[in-house]
């Protein structure tokens, strides 16, 4: 990956879990996100209405399980999948593959981000 | 006399003044984490304590993920400057103003006058306050349905104010449904007037149909505002009310639009094999149906662009009103109508603002 096909974001010690930055990667906007130590980038473009998706809400995905006939389906939030809704009207997409947690047809545009030497890039590619 | 600190003393109704702030962190999960990212704000009782325990169809605020300021009700309430922001926020030059709280009046049974006493105080509070067609911030007048003549009060207050433009009929609860002779005069006074009638869903009375129980707020939402809207769609169309008031205006808000093809196949199905029940129809009711106009919010967008195409051509592009529900949860944005690809600019230009413009005589 050469110098060009990156931008740079910014050091990586300034993140906090759950924290975003917004990049322009050619003529997107992008959301670089923190998120359970790890980095992410999403285009910051909602498929439903356009919505600045990146800047919402980054939280473990909530999921439920049937215990059998007649019985409640018991709800929790799994910490091994984490996701991002748009603060416009909930729209909300698994923060690695960018699909849309209930209709994977809508997918977020996602992008790479590498660290080095403490400083957070986006591969523009 | 008899000292009560010698006596046994027993009350029996003390009322905790317990918060959310309090229990929240001893409720279990997922409950906990649902609920403090409710956006439930404060404490205490108020309206949006209805995210946790909603009156009717839940919590709006989508457990926080939806983070618009107004999403879950707060307490404080818009005023003139909010609106104005708002227009220049979605790019909409003029705004027809729905009483938010007038659309729970559906749920009241009492016969006592809050109704019409909360409009009369509305419509003064709006003329005063809010209202200003220079600004092209005009209102509809809610409509106290219950009592004909306090509706007809209303319209008498508001014939000369040009900022008053229509009326609402909150079809959530309404009963019995308004195709009923009772409203008659309402209908009557407001095709006089030139007055469109503007009949809008509301989350009252929904538990009245079967689906009380429900769980969640995606399957009361689904149904809750259809249900009301279509069966008062049904009424008005059946009993005739367009072939009483041919110059009335009937608008219906607040439903999408996906079902009206199914509901009028189904209706024109009915007169077919019992038309003798609708004598006053000089066409099949679908037809009427299609002579309303309808309010697109919420668009399904994401509905088969083929299906849309359907329902579009069904209604007719010449019937429908852009709508933006804004600033509630669910709103939609002019891009909404702008971005479907199978409309030409100058289907996009009548349903953003013609047709309106002809409804309402702006
Ligand atoms: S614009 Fe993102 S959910 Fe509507």
């Amino acid at each position: 990956m050469s110098a060009e096909t990156r931008v740079e974001v910014g050091p990586a010690a300034d993140f906090e879990d759950g924290d975003a930055e917004l990049v322009q990667v050619g003529r997107a906007e992008v959301g670089v996100i923190k998120a359970d130590g790890k980095f992410y980038a999403l285009r910051n473009q909602c498929p439903h209405d356009g919505g600045p998706v990146c800047e919402g809400k980054v939280e473990p995905r909530l999921v439920g399980e049937w215990g059998g006939p007649g019985e409640r389906v018991e709800q929790e939030y799994d910490d091994d999948q984490c996701i991002i809704s748009c603060p416009w009207h909930g729209w909300s997409f698994d923060i690695e593959t960018g699909k849309h947690i209930g209709d994977d047809r809508y997918v977020l545009p996602t992008y790479e981000v590498v660290v080095e030497d403490g400083v957070v890039y986006v591969n523009a590619e | 006399m008899i000292d009560p600190s010698e006596h046994l003393v027993v009350d029996c109704d003390w009322h905790y003044a317990d918060t959310f702030t309090q229990v929240a962190p001893y409720m279990p999960e997922p409950w906990k984490t649902k609920f403090q990212k409710s956006g439930w704000g404060g404490t205490g009782v108020k309206q949006n304590l209805s995210a946790f325990f909603p009156a009717s169809t839940g919590n709006r605020f989508n457990y926080g993920k939806i983070e618009r300021e107004f999403s879950e009700y707060p307490d404080g309430g818009d005023d003139k400057q909010d609106i104005v922001e708002g227009m220049d926020h979605l790019d909409i030059d003029v705004t027809l103003q729905i009483s938010h709280l007038i659309l729970a009046m559906g749920g009241i049974s009492a016969d006592d006058r809050r109704v019409e006493a909360f409009v009369e105080g509305y419509i003064d509070y709006m003329l005063e306050e809010v209202l200003d067609p220079d600004e092209g911030i005009y209102g509809l007048a809610p409509m106290p349905y219950h009592d004909i003549d306090a509706s007809l009060d209303v319209l008498d207050r508001i014939e000369d104010e040009e900022a008053f433009v229509g009326v609402v009929m909150v079809t959530a609860g309404a009963s019995p449904p308004l195709g009923n002779r009772k409203y008659d005069p309402i209908y009557e006074r407001c095709e006089e007037e030139g007055y469109p009638v503007v009949y809008h869903t509301g989350g009252s009375g929904l538990d009245d149909y079967v689906r009380a129980g429900y769980q969640d707020m995606i399957e009361t939402h689904t149904l809750g505002f259809l249900e009301s809207n279509m069966s008062q769609i049904v009424s008005v169309a059946c009993q005739g009310v367009a072939e009483k008031f041919p110059d009335l205006e009937i608008v219906f808000m607040e439903s999408g639009v996906t079902y009206i093809p199914g509901l009028v196949s189904r209706i024109n199905e009915e007169y077919l094999k019992r038309s003798e029940e609708a004598p006053l129809l000089e066409k099949k009711p679908g037809d009427y149906i299609t002579d309303f106009y309808f309010g697109t919010q919420p668009l399904e967008v994401s509905a088969r662009p083929d299906l849309l195409e359907v329902c579009f051509d069904m209604i007719g592009t010449d019937r429908m009103l852009y709508a933006s529900d804004y600033p509630h949860w669910d709103f939609d944005s002019p891009s909404v109508i702008t971005d479907l690809p199978m409309l030409s600019d100058e289907d996009r230009k009548n349903i953003l603002g013609q047709n309106a413009v002809e409804v309402f005589d702006l």
